[in-house]
């Protein structure tokens, strides 16, 4: 459990520093179902920050979405830092962007939550079908306490939590500047369970059960909008002359759409699994998007998101890779 | 009567090692299944991965992407680099269904005409197995 007095304060202290040009942090939101994004541009702002197993967005995304306009003559850029929340996995986004060198390390100050796991809102909203007027969510020990309405329930952890905290390596953040609370160790290990037995069936079984999960997607771009990972200025998808993938939505192009987004994050997933929450149509794309984790794992002992001095996956070669399926 | 089933293969082979093997297999005179269809790019490390999906969904029933060996790469390390790409890509394609025999990669050396000859007929027979591909090919329908 995070103490919200001492996020508070450690907003209070990050929004004072004269480098710093907001904070950004979870929020009650409106129904308190789900949290929502919040910023911080003073200290009086810092009394709405929440942390609490709702908080589910992975802010990594904002330092890099921000806008920069064009410099009138004679201006100097602004170059004061951007503070953000973030939970353990989230911070593996923010060093996979060093890594790439999207961002510097000095051009954002961490807020560190060491995270014993969130809700899914899927799998909240299936528990909890119809209108839930207000929501409070507890976390204790193995179980959340959940009020739904003025009833309290006690429900375990392995049925609200979604796959990626059963599994999670790094429940503290891996770079932090400020961290609430203790360091919490990362016991569990990745499960590819589910990968390995997709892998073995057969090729047309694999085929059919991934056409109708691409023919059910509407090409909303919901998954690379909310990837950390997706900060190219231009998409190849928007990209209109060559056009590499029409717009229509049909199999075709939403196979291309959704090998190719799941291949530009070869190696550099490191599985928050925003895509497949923030999908509307449910497609399972974590199931995509970790089967190339395992398989990087497995040829070239690489794991995205560990390491900001470690080079890119696909932007070095060891003269010994795995070649067997070279003619 | 029912015509038989010629693949379409389209090839992206390197300037430097493969093309030249490809030409070396044509002025000598090597005997080898005209389903291939060339396209030059300066080194294999410029196939893109967009590449292979487009030719897929394009009408092609497999790919064929030639480099230098490694090690011989005009650019050093252009080869090395698109092993990995299509490494991944393979393994990615065969989890979702398509035959990994669709998308090939080959090291073929400039004095190694005869080489390329037996790896197109090998690569063309497989797709003859295969089948035409009928995964995701676009339709055009306007």
């Amino acid at each position: 459990m995070v103490d919200e007095n001492l996020l508070q304060d450690a907003v209070k202290k990050t929004v004072a520093r004269k480098d710093v040009k907001y904070v950004v942090g979870y929020d009650k939101g409106t129904t308190g179902f789900q949290a929502a994004p919040t910023f911080a541009f003073e200290e009086k702002d810092a009394d709405k920050f929440i942390f609490s197993p709702i908080c589910v967005n992975n802010l990594a995304v904002y330092p890099i979405l921000e806008d920069k306009p064009p410099l009138r003559r004679g201006e100097e850029p602004d170059s004061r830092k951007i503070g953000i929340v973030l939970k353990g996995c989230d911070s593996r986004a923010i060093v996979q962007i060093i890594q790439e060198k999207g961002l510097k390390r000095e051009d954002v100050v961490i807020i560190g939550i060491p995270c014993t796991g969130v809700v899914d809102p899927k799998k909240l909203k299936n528990r909890f079908p119809g209108q839930i007027k207000s929501l409070e969510i507890k976390d204790e020990n193995d179980n959340f306490i959940v009020t739904v309405d003025g009833k309290t329930q006690n429900i375990s952890k392995d049925e609200l939590m979604p796959d990626k905290c059963k599994e999670c390596e790094y429940p503290t953040p891996i770079i932090y500047d400020i961290l609430i609370g203790k360091e919490i160790k990362g016991l569990k290990k990745p499960n590819y369970k589910e990968i390995e037995e997709l892998e073995k069936k057969s090729l047309d079984e694999k085929w059919k059960i991934w056409e109708k999960e691409f023919d059910r997607c509407i090409r909303c771009y919901a998954c690379r909008n909310a990837c950390p990972m997706c900060y190219c200025k231009e998409c190849m998808v928007d990209i209109l002359d060559p056009q590499w993938v029409r717009r229509s939505v049909n199999l075709s192009e939403n196979t291309a759409w959704n090998m190719l987004r799941a291949f530009h994050l070869a190696g550099r997933c490191i599985g928050c699994g925003e895509c497949e929450r923030a999908c509307p149509m449910d497609i399972p794309l974590m199931k995509l998007n970790k089967k190339i984790t395992k398989d990087i794992q497995e040829m070239y002992d690489y794991k995205a998101g560990i390491d900001a001095e470690a080079k890119p996956l696909l932007a070095m070669f060891k003269p010994d890779d795995p070649e067997e399926f070279i003619l | 009567m029912k015509e038989k089933f010629e693949p379409n293969i389209i090839g992206f082979l390197c300037n430097w090692c493969s093309y030249a093997g490809a030409d070396l297999a044509g002025t000598s005179r090597i005997q080898y299944p005209p389903n291939l269809k060339v396209i030059r790019v300066m080194c294999s490390g410029r196939v893109n991965p967009i590449f292979v999906i487009n030719a897929l969904q394009q009408g092609a029933d497999g790919v064929l992407i030639g480099g230098c060996h490694p090690g011989d790469c005009h650019y050093e390390r252009g080869n090395y680099l698109a092993r990995r790409r299509m490494a991944v890509l393979k393994n990615m394609l065969e989890y979702a269904g398509i035959d990994p025999r669709r998308v090939r990669m080959t090291w073929v050396s400039a004095a190694e005409g005869n080489k390329f000859a037996e790896v197109v007929t090998e690569v063309t027979e497989d797709i003859k197995k295969l089948g035409p591909m009928q995964h995701f090919r676009r339709e055009n329908k306007w």
